[in-house]
């Protein structure tokens, strides 16, 4: 590994140096974030950062920078911290200036104390931020990210290879043993002390701990992950600058600090232990859960001090991150010419996938490229909720579609719509008090999610009462695109924008935007064959592509051309002269969404005529497919 | 800033007690706060709230320093009430409990045994903390706003704030120790250790001189029967969900309440607390370990409840001139109609309708007989005419509300469910959609699609306002004040005109006639509406907003708050309008008698104008109906009529506005002798009919012009020539 400054590996001393230079009145902190934004702009010096992502926590050097791809998945409440601190040489008498900032525990020399009651200290706030990893990221994005970041905090052969075939395993066990998964992830985790790294000390005598008190924590730390058997590392990050600006299932690309210093960890010993302890009201504040879940041990759940943190906008490597710059410009419009090769081989790929039907492949083209892309008071503009009927049923073809459907997008979930599913899982996140935390439930989801329901794994039975709640809940989904998370004394709106495909037997039991039956042209004899052959003939470069496409379209601005608008205008009025039952004002809503979504899976961003028509043509099809003239449920809004 | 002279300060504080008075009902001196502390020192009143407006109208400088360094102005207080209670003592007591027996003890002994010239050490001393029986607080002046919990940051650290929220934890109610009392082994000398931090470090030897000089090493004991206790519990406050910008997690705080404040608060309540906002150092080992870390919490001074009224009338008090100015214009009817779902295009009838349903006409009760206040209406309906969005911005603009649909609930889920717990086996009662919306608004959507025994349940709250249970040995009536607001789907798919109402959304009449209002939205082919449509569509769909209309649409909070407003008026229907009401009444029956009308006229119908028509006098914010909001609510039943019947006139011929007035006016004249009529009778019946009165106008002078009847110069009367 070529040696890194020591802005990567010991980012303190850095900020210790410009806190030292410019004295402890304001100026040092906004030098600081400048010259770690500037660091990172050079060129790949964002890949020598190791990423919490990829790189198990024990390979990573305690206080150096990292970086870390999440989720923003709870915020807790401000912390006041002293900014600026004194400590004290009780010989001499004598106080040193110390910053707080970006770390958690008070450093302290060996003969010093620290001036509690100093004049010179500063108190300042931060707020904390707990982050997961994206919920849904497919593996190949994983690994895609994995590969184009060297850095390591030490390399290890067996590291990627062994992650690689779990991902496999993952999927087909992924319903059935979530508890077993976490647990498997902790004892990873846990007994892994024995790599010669740095703090190896640290990790052994941490290990056998966290077995003693297993029994304990087993039950007490959840990570807390919206979708069951997901894995990877959950973060408490702490935010120093401009956290307003963050929302809750925001995607965040955060640079910072590592923290594991055990120190935090023993806090949740030592209340456990002790817990009985009679008159001491600092403990009776804090439930126990509360201390667990906000101070959890740091080998499980790093803290990590956020430097530069911002919003992605997608997870795609492929991609640059920021669509904006110049540089971004200059890639996207080096990708134009490829766009109409790329989109046809995307719906030959599709077409074949989904059983020889190019209409449906259209369709889920445009499923893929859709986006909420306004909001207008209650209404949502953009959303195009597919659902795919005439799923064949036992065997398996839903979950072999979701795996295609995982290779193409860069996170996505499939949600098995059985009974017990609907019955027993946690939709809605809920708010806990005595821990004082969010619950995640499988709709807090960020945006551009792809969220499959299968339908077809539905079967006649009892729903109950959250079963109920369930389905109300992804009722609201896909109708407002909204999700009501659940604050016991009343419920607070989080607007979502989750691209949701229902696939069903028959009519889906939940209402959608547009039905496309599917029409199989091909019926082969073993699904399963059929299917993992069309996935091996793709190319990896040729897939990459169709990743590009995907996740570039649907990023692009559009806009309605004023003359196109008149003639919108005019052929509505024309249709509904010849037949006013042909078209509504819903209709012409979704025409509009729909001919959108053609311009920009051509590569244009201003509508057309002809992709007006293109649109009329196609929903058209879709129509004479349906064979109905009714709509269905007979009660879109 | 010179350092301050609290020595003063305090002589300030006593001077305020002592002669701060307020002027009572009888124009005489009332000492508000010495008769307070006459009550104290008598130990009848424990704490001593001192309004800071109070203190304002004698020293506004005082309320500066107070607010900024609380704490510090508490304990000076406090040590100004312990100086003056002697003073106010009038009469001996009895002891109430063991601390009161335990200090006049520990009283009496120092002046029997005490030396005056010894001095001994502070720590010997009776601390005045043990001593003092009452609690002082400050209630916050009216002109500090209420804080949001997110804004009280670092530099409100040890000011007093007030902040408002929802309680979501408390704790239970425990002792907590405020002195602490040791006796020692050897010389059984005590000693006082006043404790001001959740946690303390107890004494171990002796101080006292005996025990230094002998060095006897005398160990301390803890009596915790001469030791002070006050009751300590702590809340956990929340954010109201209107505080909290979008996307964000609504933040919480942790307050401590002592002695009398406890108890105060229970989960789920609103409360507005006011106290001092203070730093907590973490002690011991935690302090090593979270070092950096300073936690916070708010010392509780004063915790009061807001009920749900309190919170209503601060919202309208907020209405400032302005806000009203922008309501109040001359067309604020049609303005606050438009204001409903905005981007939804037309309608204008329909959101007149659910703009008086959210109103709500006023609650009648003659002599026990219940008569409901709440506008049921049903909005029947094409698929794909946005009935779905308008009772879901209904459900969103209206403070309470469900929203349920029909398919989806059963009977149990709209009415109450007995359930039986799990633990205990008792059976309990969970309230459903209906009983949940009490006193606000239930939508239903695809009512039409509900089971039939479901629907019955619907018949008693729509009229009743109640339900009554009878479940597994629990009967009960529960309040249902709720006004229903449906969207059914006619049965066929689309709504044949040639049908009746009853057999195209296959409801029973009984349910029908319920409904003030029926709605029929039809999607009707029309070309300059098909235009502006889709004008209005395309529209959004480009500039992500609706297109400027003739009004601004008012804001969603605002809306509520007005709304809320006009809730609180209680609107009259004067005795000179019954018999216009009447006779339009019977002038409505004839008719439907007359023409073959798919709807009932009924009582239920009169009974529906007069909601609509005190709901329209509720929306002026006036105090009585007047013969307008009649003939306004006459005319929405018309038009609601209309829209069932509307395909049938087109099929035909359709008749202008001006001869269908000709043939009422002709009407009118053929029901009497002579040859002429009233012109305020006949514009009275055309208005009925769903006519505006420019239409009347119109329709007089275009036959005036034909010769076919003459207007006298006054305006008075019409006579056919």
């Amino acid at each position: 590994m070529p040696s890194l400054g020591d802005w990567v590996n010991n980012p303190l001393s850095i900020v210790q140096g410009v806190f030292a230079q410019n004295g402890p009145n304001g100026e040092w902190e906004r030098k600081v974030v400048e010259y770690f934004t500037e660091k990172l702009k050079e060129n790949t010096a964002t890949s020598w950062v190791p990423s919490l992502n990829d790189v198990p926590l024990h390979y990573l050097k305690p206080n150096s920078l990292v970086k870390f791809r999440c989720m923003l998945q709870d915020m807790f409440d401000p912390e006041f911290y002293m900014g600026v601190y004194e400590t004290v040489d009780p010989a001499t008498k004598s106080g040193v200036l110390r910053f707080g900032k970006y770390k958690d525990v008070a450093e302290c020399g060996t003969q010093q104390e620290i001036h509690l009651n100093s004049a010179k200290s500063v108190t300042m706030e931060r707020q904390t931020f707990y982050c997961i990893p994206v919920p849904g990221e497919s593996s190949w994005v994983k690994e895609a990210y994995a590969s184009a970041c060297p850095a390591r905090g030490n390399p290890s052969t067996s590291y990627t290879p062994s992650r690689h075939k779990r991902s496999y395993e993952e999927d087909e066990d992924m319903e059935m043993h979530p508890p077993k998964q976490k647990e498997q992830h902790r004892g990873s985790s846990g007994c892994s002390g024995s790599h010669g790294c740095g703090d190896s000390k640290r990790l052994e005598t941490e290990a056998p701990d966290a077995h003693q008190l297993s029994p304990n924590c087993t039950a007490s730390i959840d990570l807390n992950f919206p979708l069951p058997g997901e894995k990877g590392p959950a973060c408490l990050v702490k935010v120093y600058e401009n956290w307003d600006r963050f929302k809750v299932n925001d995607i965040l690309e955060v640079y910072g600090i590592l923290s594991v210093d055990p120190a935090l960890g023993i806090i949740n010993d030592e209340s456990t232990k002790d817990g009985s302890s009679i008159l001491d009201p600092a403990e009776c504040m804090d439930t126990l859960e509360e201390q667990r879940v906000h101070s959890p041990p740091p080998s499980l759940v790093p803290r990590l001090h956020a430097i530069v943190t911002h919003k992605l906008q997608h997870i795609n490597p492929f991609l640059p991150i920021r669509l904006q710059d110049k540089q971004s410009k200059d890639y996207i419009s080096s990708f134009l010419p490829e766009l109409s090769s790329v989109r046809a081989e995307l719906l030959g790929f599709l077409t074949n996938a989904l059983l020889g039907d190019s209409l449906a492949a259209e369709y889920l083209t445009l499923h893929f490229l859709s986006t909420i892309y306004s909001r207008r008071d209650v209404l949502p503009l953009g959303k195009f909720t597919l659902n795919l009927s005439g799923c064949p049923k036992n065997s398996n073809y839903t979950k072999h579609l979701h795996r295609f459907i995982q290779q193409l997008v860069p996170s996505s979930y499939c949600l098995p719509m059985t009974l017990e599913n609907m019955n027993t899982m946690r939709f809605i996140p809920q708010k806990d008090y005595t821990a004082n935390r969010l619950l995640a439930g499988v709709l807090q989801l960020p945006h551009s999610t792809s969220l499959m329901l299968d339908e077809t794994a539905m079967e006649p039975g009892q729903l109950d009462t959250t079963g109920f709640q369930n389905m109300a809940a992804l009722g609201n989904l896909i109708i407002w695109q909204k999700v009501d998370y659940d604050f016991s004394y009343h419920q607070m709106e989080f607007p979502c924008n989750i691209n949701v495909l229902i696939t069903s037997e028959d009519v889906s039991l939940l209402q959608s935007d547009c039905e496309v039956h599917l029409r199989p042209q091909v019926v082969p004899d073993n699904i399963e064959e059929y299917m993992t052959n069309l996935q091996t003939a793709v190319l990896p470069s040729i897939l990459n592509k169709f990743r590009i496409y995907l996740s570039l379209l649907r990023l692009m601005d559009y806009s309605i051309s004023e003359e196109v608008t008149k003639a919108v205008e005019e052929d509505f009025v024309e249709m509904r002269k010849n037949d006013p039952q042909s078209i509504t004002a819903v209709d012409l809503h979704w025409l509009l969404v729909v001919a959108r979504l053609v311009s920009l899976s051509a590569g244009q961003t201003t509508l057309s005529r002809d992709s007006w028509q293109q649109a009329k043509q196609l929903e058209g099809q879709r129509k004479a497919r349906l064979g109905r003239l009714t709509p269905l449920n007979g009660n879109e809004p | 800033m010179p350092p301050k002279d609290y020595q003063n300060e305090r002589e300030k504080c006593k001077r305020f007690l002592q002669e701060f008075y307020a002027p009572n009902d009888l124009g005489k001196k009332q000492f508000k706060y010495a008769d307070q502390l006459v009550l104290i020192a008598h130990r009848e009143q424990v704490a001593l709230h001192i309004d800071l407006d109070d203190v304002a109208e004698e020293d506004p400088e005082l309320v500066d320093s107070i607010c900024e360094n609380t704490r510090r102005y508490v304990s000076l207080f406090a040590d100004a009430v312990q100086e003056l209670l002697p003073e106010y003592k009038e009469r001996e007591m009895v002891n109430k409990d063991a601390l009161d027996v335990y200090i006049e003890h520990r009283l009496m002994m120092e002046q029997r045994n005490r030396d005056p010239n010894e001095l001994r050490d502070p720590r010997n001393q009776y601390p005045p903390e043990l001593l003092r029986r009452f609690e002082v607080y400050f209630k916050s002046p009216a002109t500090m706003k209420p804080k949001v919990v997110r804004d009280v940051k670092a530099d409100s650290i040890g000011k007093l704030v007030t902040v408002r929220g929802i309680v979501t934890r408390v704790t239970e109610v425990k002792p907590m120790m405020v002195v602490a009392t040791y006796t020692c082994d050897q010389c059984g000398a005590e000693t006082y250790q006043p404790i001001q931090s959740p946690t303390f470090m107890p004494l171990i030897m002796c101080p006292s001189r005996e025990c230094q000089t002998n060095k006897s090493g005398g160990r301390l004991y803890l009596q915790s029967r001469g030791s002070k206790f006050i009751k300590f519990q702590e809340i956990k406050l929340q954010e109201h969900s209107d505080q909290v910008p979008i996307g964000n997690i609504p933040r919480s705080m942790s307050v401590f309440a002592q002695g009398e404040n406890t108890r105060l608060a229970h989960p789920g309540d609103h409360v507005s607390i006011t106290g001092i906002f203070l730093p907590m150092m973490k002690a011991g080992f935690r302090q090593v370990v979270q070092g950096l870390l300073a936690e916070t919490y708010l010392e509780a001074h004063r915790v009061s409840q807001m009920n749900k009224s309190e919170d209503d009338e601060l919202g309208s008090q907020e209405l400032n001139e302005e806000e009203l100015r922008q309501i109040t214009e001359e067309d604020f009817y049609e303005k606050l109609a438009a204001s409903i779902a905005p981007e939804i295009y037309g309608h204008e009838d329909v959101k007149k309708a659910l703009l008086l349903l959210l109103v709500g006409g006023v609650d009648q009760s003659p002599k026990g007989m219940k008569i409901r206040g709440n506008i049921n209406i049903c909005l029947m309906g094409d698929p794909g005419v946005a009935k779905s969005q308008l009772l879901c911005y209904i459900d969103r603009l209206a403070p309470r509300s469900q929203y349920t649909t029909g398919r989806g609930s059963s009977g149990v889920g709209l009415t109450a469910a007995v359930m039986k717990d799990s633990v205990t086996g008792e059976m309990t009662l969970e309230g459903g959609a209906l009983v949940l919306a009490d006193q606000g608004v239930c939508c239903i959507d695809e009512f039409d699609k509900m089971m039939d025994s479901d629907r019955t349940a619907i018949h008693e709250v729509m009229e009743q306002q109640t339900i009554s249970i009878a479940k597994a040995g629990i009967m009960t009536t529960l309040n249902a004040r709720c006004s229903i607001l449906s969207a059914a789907n006619p049965a066929f798919g689309r709504y044949n005109p040639k049908k009746t109402v009853e057999q195209n959304i296959q409801l029973p009449a009984a349910l029908l006639s319920r409904f003030d209002l029926l709605w029929l939205i039809q999607d009707k082919p029309d070309r300059d509406n098909d235009l502006r449509l889709a004008q209005h569509i395309t529209y959004v769909h480009q500039h992500c907003k609706q297109p400027p209309s003739q009004f601004q649409p008012l804001e969603m909070k605002l809306m509520r708050r007005y709304i809320a407003l006009c809730k609180q008026k209680q609107p009259m229907v004067p005795e000179s309008l019954a018999d216009y009401i009447t006779a339009a009444y019977v002038e409505m029956r004839k008719e439907s008698r007359n023409s073959k009308d798919t709807t009932f006229t009924s009582a239920r119908t009169l009974l529906s104008i007069l909601r609509i028509a005190t709901a329209l006098a509720r929306l002026r914010l006036v105090d009585t109906v007047e013969k307008e909001d009649v003939n306004e609510a006459m005319r929405l039943m018309e038009m609601s009529k209309d829209s069932l019947v509307g395909d049938r006139g087109q099929g035909t011929r359709a008749q202008r506005p001006a001869d269908i007035i000709f043939v009422t006016v002709r009407e009118m004249m053929s029901d009497r002798t002579g040859r002429s009529v009233k012109y305020s009778e006949a514009e009275q019946r055309c208005v009925t009919k769903g006519f505006t009165p420019a239409q009347f106008e119109e329709a007089l002078e275009e036959y005036e012009e034909l010769n076919v009847w003459q207007v006298n110069q006054a305006r008075s009367k019409i006579t056919f020539v």
